[in-house]
């Protein structure tokens, strides 16, 4: 590998990269399996290994990037999109213009979005053992390895664009979608409403304190 | 002849089958039915969570239907205080938190709380629907209808209806697997004759908050580009383009194409718009993003953004999105009036 793509890749993990060029690293990640593997190496063993060599360890982009690695070349932007794409401002705050446009544009003060839970996490070679390859002690290049899945969901605001498009679609949704769309809508941001910590599924109901009358 | 007579006795055996299979595949469908019409014909007063992601909310719906109009209040009971109130076609949200009222005009049909799609024939072809159990939810006897996708291009649904009154009391929208990705819990729930008017007003005190109007989202007749017409080459099972049309949206001045379609059930939006040169000039990306439980997907086509939004998993907003291109020209069709 020439010092160019090693210095490319050194750049992408500190999220340095500037975008046009991360795309098409992105893009060649996918289909470059010595170059795969070596990303893949920066992400799990690499963190004490490479700091040598001045290369950081961005755990957040290494799952987003692993993300690029095992969907389809058509969506390779999608990893890199969140921060230098055309679209990128989807992921920003945007509420002050939001006012002015209404009650649509103002969904963005109640919207929330979720980046989609990244792909599963990148195996380059089945049936590894990723804590055998993780050790940060070893110097020598493993046989096999696995970057592990981001688990953050990054929830952030939307752009008044996305509140706009909902909204506009929620006409033509059925009944029950457009009731749910606006539950959500009406959902705190102060975040005193919620599941216990740790709680992942709905809870079931409190029978007892029901009741339905007539 | 005995050969004759079995052999028309099979084959009367085979149609009383059938229509005894139809009947009881009719019957789940029938309480859907009746379930959409309680919703949307009957008085009621309820408190319910909303759970999504992991989160609960509190809301209360109050639903009116007097002289054929309909007024509806949806209140969240946590936090904020928001609430939406809607008489006739005016859609008012109240933002405590904010010091603001919206004000927007929505055909006069929406319900707040909704109902669901009628089963049908074609719907049949990409949903199963069945009753899976009978169960006592808040002390009271329900049929429990699961409308199950037949693949992966749409989400289920299980729903509580109550047996008395129709009303649901539990509903479920599940995953491809059945797995619970939001869920509405009635906690309590009051069937009336009459409900006041002081029921439908906003609680909050308006006094110094600040309103603001939106009389947009009105679709407009004039294209996007005279030259183009968008349409998806290829698209999921059972979806087709029922409406298409420009409108302007709010904060804009450009128009947007906006295509709809759907499968009977589930509906997805595709909105077209030329790129800025500035951003034409980027290379092209693309973005998925979860709103609530519906899913959207941008992508560059052509120079245009396209972007799909639908209550249905991220990979069928992709696929129809990807989908998209310009063909011929064709007249504009209002959204509101499907073809």
């Amino acid at each position: 590998m020439n010092e160019e793509l090693d210095s490319q890749l050194s750049a992408m993990f500190d999220d340095e990269l500037p975008s046009a060029e991360c795309e098409l690293l992105a893009r060649r990640l996918s289909r470059d399996e010595p170059l795969k593997a070596r990303w893949g190496r920066y992400a799990v063993i690499g963190a004490a290994v490479r700091a040598e060599r001045g290369v950081r360890l961005n755990a957040r982009l290494a799952g987003r990037v692993s993300a690029v690695l095992s969907t389809e070349p058509a969506l390779a932007g999608t990893a890199m999109a969140q921060r230098s794409g055309p679209f990128a401002k989807w992921w920003q705050p945007v509420i002050g213009a939001a006012m002015a446009a209404g009650v649509a544009a103002a969904a963005v003060l109640w919207l929330r979005s979720q980046v989609l839970p990244e792909p599963g996490p990148l195996i380059t070679q089945a049936g590894a053992p990723a804590t055998a390859a993780a050790s940060p002690a070893s110097t020598a290049e493993p046989d096999s390895y696995v970057v592990p899945q981001t688990p953050e969901r990054r929830v952030v605001v939307p752009s008044t664009e996305l509140a706009n498009y909902v909204v506009a679609h929620s006409e033509f949704s059925s009944p029950v979608a457009r009731r749910n769309l606006l539950s959500a809508f009406m959902a705190s941001e102060s975040g005193t409403a919620g599941t216990p910590a740790g709680s992942d599924e709905p809870v079931e109901d409190a029978q007892d304190n029901a009741k339905t009358t007539q | 002849m005995p050969r004759l007579r079995s052999s028309a006795r099979s084959s009367w055996l085979g149609c009383a089958l059938a229509v005894a299979t139809v009947a009881a595949a009719e019957e789940p469908g029938k309480w859907l039915e009746r379930m959409n019409e309680a919703l949307t014909t009957r008085n009621y007063d309820g408190t319910f969570s909303h759970w999504q992601g992991g989160k609960v909310e509190m809301l209360r719906i109050i639903h009116r239907v007097q002289d054929g109009a309909v007024a509806e209040r949806l209140v969240s009971l946590d936090g904020s205080g928001r609430e939406f109130v809607r008489t006739g076609s005016d859609l008012a949200c109240y933002l405590p938190d904010k010091r603001t009222v919206l004000v927007e005009r929505r055909p006069a049909e929406e319900s707040l709380f909704g109902g669901f799609p009628a089963m049908n024939e074609e719907t049949a072809r990409f949903y199963d629907v069945k009753e899976v159990a009978r169960t006592r939810l808040n002390r009271r006897d329900t049929h429990v209808i699961a409308v199950s996708p037949k693949d992966e291009f749409r989400y289920g649904y299980r729903l509580w209806i109550d047996d008395s009154t129709a009303m649901p009391l539990k509903t479920q929208l599940c995953d491809g697997r059945g797995h619970v990705i939001e869920q509405i819990v009635f906690a309590n729930l009051t069937l009336s004759s009459h409900i006041p008017d002081s029921d439908l007003k906003p609680e909050v005190s308006t006094e110094g908050f600040q309103w603001l109007r939106n009389e947009s989202l009105a679709p407009k007749g004039s294209p996007t580009s005279a030259s183009l017409v968008w349409n998806a080459l290829k698209l999921p099972p059972g979806f087709k383009m029922t409406a298409r049309s420009a409108q302007t949206m709010p904060g804009s001045t450009a128009p947007v194409d906006h295509l709809v379609f759907t499968d009977g059930f589930a509906s997805v939006s595709v909105f077209v718009e030329a790129q800025p040169q500035a951003a034409a000039d980027q290379p092209p990306v693309s973005e998925s993003a979860r709103v609530g439980s519906s899913s959207a997907f941008s992508t560059v086509i052509d120079g245009h953004k396209v972007t799909a939004v639908g209550e249905v998993p991220p990979a069928t907003v992709r696929y129809i999105a990807n989908s998209v291109k310009a063909q011929g020209s064709e007249p504009l069709l209002d959204p509101r009036h499907p073809r």
